[in-house]
């Protein structure tokens, strides 16, 4: 049988995967609301909670790096298989990738001079006045990132697929709380 | 035979799918309810306000100015499609949609860790989901064609799978059943 998890641990990486699908799937409908304006506000809160949600799964991320070099350190170094490097390289790739989609975004966000109010509480401060090309360039980043990050939790899930067929216990850790 | 395998099936897939489809239907849900709060009767679009396309915007979002005048119309559509009743009736079947998903992801983990079914209330988690499915679909087939054409599709898509989510857990618990009798 698998070992325990943490119930953090299991809370943190299932509150991120609901929280990305959100991510996903709000900026694929979000983007066809018409251009912001005085007038044209239908953007507002979408945008806003893209922007939560997205530094939200930051910090989890941040928390969950930091739990995995901790924890790393007091686990002794076992001889692993090929499938295992595989595994934990989709691992640093997908927290890798989440946290550049995050940052990318929020960068984009501080140079489109629009602001980012964390949780309509605390005002993030932006990083600079207005900037068209770099707003755009972060923007590009934070495009190609996020589909990057969308092929590697397909084969994230398809590996998670693969062990529940074969009906071993390595994917059951993340699902007891 | 071990207690994940039932008569032939595998029960832990089910909890897999349960949480991966359960994980996707809140997120499709929870976008459907900020979309119903979004684009509200009444406001800008509908009043005929033209579209604000300044160059700048266009460069950055790479659109052109039929594009950026046609995301109004796309608001336009939704709200000229929309019956009084169709909004208020999909904040509840988004809101009621996404607890029933959470439940379906909680009840899948639970099916994975323990490679265990409980029966009734994963009967009545995909029951239920199948229930919102038809509603959603009942509702939008009496929209008009532009609204029917956004969500007939992808609610038929949802329907079938907790169709067939329901399908197996009742097999596999009635080959439980069998086994044990």
């Amino acid at each position: 049988m698998s070992r325990q998890l943490p119930r953090s641990k299991v809370l943190m990486h299932w509150l991120i995967a609901a929280s990305v699908f959100f991510l996903f799937i709000s900026s694929w409908w979000m983007l066809s609301l018409p251009l912001p304006s005085d007038i044209f506000t239908y953007r507002q809160l979408p945008f806003q909670l893209h922007k939560n949600v997205g530094i939200t799964v930051f910090i989890i991320i941040i928390a969950m790096i930091a739990i995995r070099i901790f924890q790393k350190d007091k686990l002794i170094q076992e001889q692993k298989s090929r499938l295992e490097k595989l595994a934990e390289l989709d691992h640093v790739l997908t927290y890798f990738l989440i946290a550049a989609c995050c940052i990318s975004g929020y960068l984009s966000s501080s140079y489109s001079g629009w602001e980012t109010t964390f949780w309509w509480l605390v005002d993030l401060p932006a990083w600079s006045e207005e900037n068209d090309d770099l707003n755009i360039f972060f923007s590009d980043i934070h495009l190609w990132t996020c589909w990057a990050l969308l092929a590697v939790i397909a084969l994230h899930v398809g590996a998670a697929l693969y062990h529940v067929f074969k009906n071993d216990d390595v994917v059951d850790k993340m699902f007891r709380l | 035979m071990t207690p994940a395998q039932g008569n032939g099936i595998n029960t832990k897939w089910i909890g897999l799918i349960a949480v991966l489809f359960g994980l996707l239907l809140l997120a499709s849900h929870g976008n459907e309810l900020l979309k119903q709060l979004v684009v509200t009767p009444g406001s800008a679009a509908e009043q005929g306000v033209p579209a604000d396309c300044r160059e700048d915007e266009l460069e950055e979002e790479n659109l052109s100015l039929l594009e950026c005048e046609l995301l109004v119309s796309n608001v336009q559509i939704i709200l000229a499609s929309s019956p009084d009743w169709f909004r208020p009736a999909m904040l509840l079947f988004s809101t009621l949609g996404s607890l029933f998903a959470v439940f379906s992801i909680y009840l899948g983990m639970s099916v994975v860790a323990q490679s265990k079914l409980g029966s009734i209330s994963l009967k009545a988690c995909f029951g239920g989901l199948l229930a919102i499915d038809l509603l959603i679909f009942v509702a939008a087939s009496n929209t008009g064609p532009l609204l029917r054409a956004q969500y007939l599709w992808p609610t038929l898509l949802w329907f079938f799978v907790h169709a067939t989510l329901l399908a197996a857990v009742i097999t596999s618990l009635s080959d439980k059943q069998e086994v044990a009798e």
